[in-house]
């Protein structure tokens, strides 16, 4: 390239470079150990020895000059704000550029906010099996086998399971195993944990739980519920008041409000079901609470003494007190979901919300 | 249960508002759920807890209301009415009971009543009827029921003359004996379901339901009334059986006092007499109202221990004398209860801290704080599936839950499903089994979403799945992972389509995998369309792409759907969460490239672990960081740009020592595996 073209192309380039990075490039395509200054040196042993000197002199004059410009870019670069050179063509109003981040299940993200409240007050977590023996599901917890009690626990059974090397060899379907169920709710972890440990216990147990309903907006056969239970030497219907309504506080905000009732659970004695102010309308009746003011929020009580006798806990020396929620009401309510069936479309309009 | 505020008022002075009222019941148990109000009278609704049959009457809920508002109940007008009433012993030859087993009917007990007058029932008894939900047939009928109701004891007419014997027999149902039941179906009746019979045939289904046969009608004269005790499970297992229900089987279903029987038919024949000249020629009963009075040694100072708060000793005494309970004192605290024959729930000490806790008031018991004590954690593996599930969404997959049970069809499309868990009483074909897999379920939200039109469905669930082996069904924590379509990336340089492919699913596992400080990952094809995942050379799942035949059937069209599923508890054991420093290397290392072209056929890990052993020791990392095909590249092969790290931890590299190894690191690609340098 002629070496005035050059000159006229350094100049007018010069006014372009807006950034330290682009001068950095800009120094390197003409500067460089491969830049066009060099290619031009380069060329000079190939001329007749009379040019030599003349071109020499140019380019010794250009790569002066040419300093002389990056000098004086970089100083007036280094004067300017950001804006003005890098950002000179960002639109703020184009989408920034992350790594998409995906969600937890809202089911689990309750879960977690439960758990957390319990385990600050010292309780652990614990887990069971969701396939269960007719005893721990039931006996265990004094529900007797052919009580209208057990009405309100509608139960998957499970088919006996067959081997077949069994059918081969007697040719009839016997069964290998009898009495196991889904369990219908966490509570037959109590009766194992109760098992496994003395006391003091202060346990809760998040899970799934199924029961044959059919399904609407309101009822699934699956659901999760988060159970709790304390056992000690001294623990009180008091006691369970004052927990429970730490947690309703947490989980609801400190201006709930909380009514315990008198229900009947045959694991608990005396049992309550537990009401929190409607947090819709904040107790003056609205839809959601079916004009009450209130809405049953769990199921709670002291842990009756026959459960303490099937586990071989002596109901004298200990008392206990149990509670049991279901995380999709819970979750419901505080998000404002209409259908509970919309916890298991996962419809990612749905997840990506929470 | 339905009551009326007046019909209360029969049995206890009611000062309270019937909204003042319903709060009142609502807070000691009674969950009033509306109030209707009705021709001068306001209807409640209760929801009555299934210990509690003596709550399915009106004079049960009223002595509750006399119980919460400190007033008596009263009964003695209705007891009153029996005084001169004239009956005589029906001869053994006119008439005859016999009871198959006592243990299916503890007492039944008949009364003869000639020359009724079946006709309309006044308005009054036709009102309250009504109000309780319950349709008026004719007096006789309705006077049964209004008795049900008051008293809480079922009771049947029978049509006298239409039983063909003097004989009533209380017996199991022969096996295919059939009966018109008073809803005008036939039944056919099992061994399993009680009725009264006459000499021939069931007129009856003991507790539930009467005969269309033998039922009261216009033309009746004579009339048998039944007042008797059947054994609340064969009650409730015929009625389901039979797909029936009626107020009488829901009485005796939860059990009803036997001490109560002669009672409330004495009732109904008085008012049989006072509505219909009817003439009542006696009675005859077998088996025998149950006298044992049962007796409960409580302790008062256990109602503080129970519940926190100190109830006086003359306030336990109002609340169960109130509710029905007989107090003798032995002492200052201990006390002797009788409790009554209506309140077969009330068994031990505890049962009675309920009752006055009830009636004290729940809401007056102060609230506490107890202090937990500290205890071991419980084992499992909570804390590491909350982790996975992080570092899953980190990756940008959003958590699904969807059901344990599964349909056959759809886990067959994946599973084969002979040897798995089943439910026995599934309501439809979705609940028909325990899942072994997770992915089908998954695949169920892909084709959901993608009728959504979501361009990228990018899930995961953490579930149990379930499987029998040997007689018994193991649970196992399984990791479901599905991926479908393209992520959209609006970057500097314009719009890139990342599209999901089995690499994804892969590079989830080893990212996974090297959070839990796991460093041996591998896969190895297993069917043309998956590949075992494994880690510590052990099996944990499998990854893959589902065929097209499989997506047909799931009307996912067009699209490619890759899968992970491994079980966490495998995984889970080979975690290594311990994390130990590495000093950072204090001198650089030198990058060499190496571009090729290669057959497609040779795997890029095989090159990368020859060329590892090769460049040893100088040689620190190697790793592919460019791959292309394109017109450029021959059919059948692919070129690769391999990146070679080579440092010394104790100096720095010059470029005289690197050289030699590069240059036969790159000999090799083309010795061993016929690359093309480029």
């Amino acid at each position: 390239m002629d070496i005035n073209t050059l000159k006229t192309q350094i100049e007018s380039e010069i006014l372009q470079v807006n950034s330290t990075e682009e001068l950095e490039a800009f120094r390197a395509k003409y500067l460089g150990r491969k830049g066009a200054l060099a290619e031009l040196t380069g060329m000079i042993p190939q001329l007749p020895v009379e040019q030599r000197s003349g071109l020499g002199q140019q380019v010794n004059a250009l790569k002066n000059n040419l300093q002389a410009l990056i000098t004086e870019r970089q100083n007036k670069l280094s004067g300017v704000s950001a804006q003005q050179n890098v950002l000179v063509n960002c639109d703020i109003g184009m989408p920034g550029i992350a790594q998409d981040l995906g969600r937890l299940h809202p089911i689990t993200q309750i879960i977690e906010e439960i758990n957390a409240v319990f385990v600050n007050m010292g309780f652990v977590v614990a887990d069971g099996p969701e396939v269960e023996t007719e005893f721990n599901n039931f006996t265990g917890l004094n529900i007797p086998l052919d009580h209208p009690s057990r009405d309100a626990f509608d139960t998957f059974y499970i088919k006996p399971l067959v081997r077949n090397s069994e059918i081969q060899a007697t040719g009839d379907r016997r069964p290998a195993t009898g009495g196991l169920l889904l369990r219908s709710h966490t509570s037959p972890v109590q009766v194992r944990a109760m098992k496994s440990r003395k006391p003091p216990l202060a346990v809760i147990v998040p899970g799934r739980v199924y029961r044959p309903d059919a399904v609407d907006a309101s009822h699934l056969f699956m659901f999760h519920q988060i159970e709790g239970f304390m056992v000690d030497t001294n623990v009180t219907f008091s006691g369970l008041k004052g927990i429970l309504e730490t947690f309703a506080k947490e989980v609801f905000g400190e201006e709930i409000k909380m009514r315990f009732r008198p229900h009947f659970f045959p694991f608990t004695e005396p049992s309550a079901e537990v009401d929190i102010s409607c947090i819709i309308c904040k107790g003056k009746g609205c839809s959601v609470c079916g004009r009450k003011g209130w809405l049953e929020i769990l199921g709670a009580g002291m842990i009756h003494p026959n459960v303490f006798k099937q586990v071989g806990y002596d109901p004298k020396k200990y008392s206990g007190f149990a509670f049991g929620m279901g995380i999709e009401r819970i979750a419901m309510l505080k998000y404002g979901i209409n259908d509970i069936r919309l916890f298991f479309e996962n419809d990612l309009r749905f997840l990506k919300q929470f | 249960m339905k009551v009326t505020y007046n019909w209360l008022k029969d049995f206890v002075e009611i000062k309270l508002s019937p909204q003042a009222l319903a709060d009142k019941l609502t807070m000691a148990g009674l969950e009033v759920k509306a109030i209707e109000e009705k021709e001068g009278d306001f209807v409640f609704e209760i929801e009555i807890t299934s210990n509690r049959p003596d709550w399915l009457s009106v004079v049960g809920i009223a002595r509750e209301v006399a119980a919460i508002t400190g007033k008596k109940l009263n009964v003695k007008s209705l007891a009153l009415n029996f005084k001169n009433f004239k009956h005589r012993a029906l001869n053994i030859n006119q008439f005859n009971i016999n009871i198959e087993s006592p243990k299916d009917c503890p007492l039944y007990t008949a009364k003869i009543l000639h020359n009724v007058k079946v006709g309309q029932s006044p308005a009054w008894l036709k009102n309250r009827l009504e109000m309780v939900g319950c349709r008026s047939i004719n007096n006789i009928v309705d006077i049964t029921n209004y008795v049900l109701f008051e008293q809480g004891q079922p009771l049947h007419a029978f049509d006298l003359d239409k039983l063909s014997s003097k004989e009533i027999i209380v017996r199991r149902a022969k096996q295919g004996e059939k009966l018109v039941t008073l809803d005008a179906a036939e039944k056919s009746l099992t061994k399993d379901i009680l009725v009264i019979a006459d000499k021939n045939n069931p007129v009856a289904i003991a507790g539930v339901m009467g005969g269309k046969d033998t039922e009261v009608t216009q033309d009746t004269k004579n009339i048998l009334l039944e007042a008797a005790v059947f054994n609340p499970a064969v009650v409730r297992f015929g009625r389901q059986l039979l797909g029936l229900n009626s107020e009488s089987s829901y009485r005796f279903e939860r059990g009803v006092n036997t001490q109560a029987v002669e009672f409330a038919s004495l009732r109904a024949t008085r008012l049989m007499q006072d509505l219909s000249p009817a003439e009542y020629i006696g009675e005859k009963s077998s088996g025998r109202a149950g006298k044992n009075k049962k007796n409960i040694i409580f302790d008062a100072l256990c109602v503080q221990e129970k519940l926190g708060i100190r109830v006086p000793n003359v306030q336990i005494k109002t609340i169960l004398t109130h509710l029905g309970f007989s107090i003798k004192t032995k002492s200052k605290n201990a006390l002797i209860i009788g409790v009554p024959g209506f309140r077969p729930d009330v068994n031990c000490a505890e049962d009675l801290i309920e009752e006055i806790a009830r009636i004290y008031g729940y809401e007056k018991i102060k609230t506490t704080i107890p202090a937990v004590k500290p205890q071991a954690k419980f084992a499992g593996n909570r804390e590491l599936v909350l982790l996975t599930k992080n570092i899953l969404t980190g990756l940008g997959l959003n958590e699904a839950i969807t059901y344990s049970l599964i349909d056959r069809e759809l886990l067959s499309l994946y599973a084969n499903t002979d040897a798995v868990a089943e439910v026995r009483n599934p309501l439809s074909k979705e609940q028909e089994i325990l899942r072994p897999v997770i992915v089908p379920s998954l695949l169920r939200c892909v084709s959901y979403n993608l009728n959504q039109n979501q361009e990228l469905v990018n899930i995961f669930e953490i579930a149990k799945v379930y499987l029998p082996a040997g007689g018994v069904i193991n649970e196992e924590l399984h990791l479901g992972i599905v991926l479908c379509g393209e992520r959209n990336l609006l970057l500097e340089q314009g719009k890139l389509k990342d599209k999901m492919s089995l690499l994804h699913v892969k590079g989830i596992l080893e990212e996974l995998a090297s959070r839990m400080g796991i460093e041996d990952v591998a896969f190895s094809w297993e069917t043309p369309d998956t590949a075992g995942a494994f880690v510590n050379k052990q099996k944990i799942g499998i990854i893959g792409c589902l065929t097209q035949q499989v997506l047909g059937k799931l009307d996912i069209k067009h699209k490619d759907v890759f899968i992970l599923e491994v079980s966490l508890d495998k995984l889970f054991n080979c975690v290594s969460l311990k994390k130990r420093f590495t000093p950072l290397p204090k001198f650089p290392g030198i990058i060499r490239d190496i571009s090729f072209v290669v057959k497609s056929s040779i795997s890029v890990k095989e090159i990368i672990d020859v060329i590892k052993i090769a460049g040893k020791p100088l040689l620190e990392n190697v790793e592919v960081t460019d791959y292309y095909q394109g017109r450029q590249i021959p059919a059948g092969s692919r070129g690769l740009t391999i990146s070679c790290f080579y440092r010394l931890l104790e100096r720095t590299l010059t470029e005289e020592e690197i050289n030699p190894v590069h240059t036969s690191a790159a000999r090799l690609l083309t010795e061993k595996f016929g690359a093309t340098l480029r």
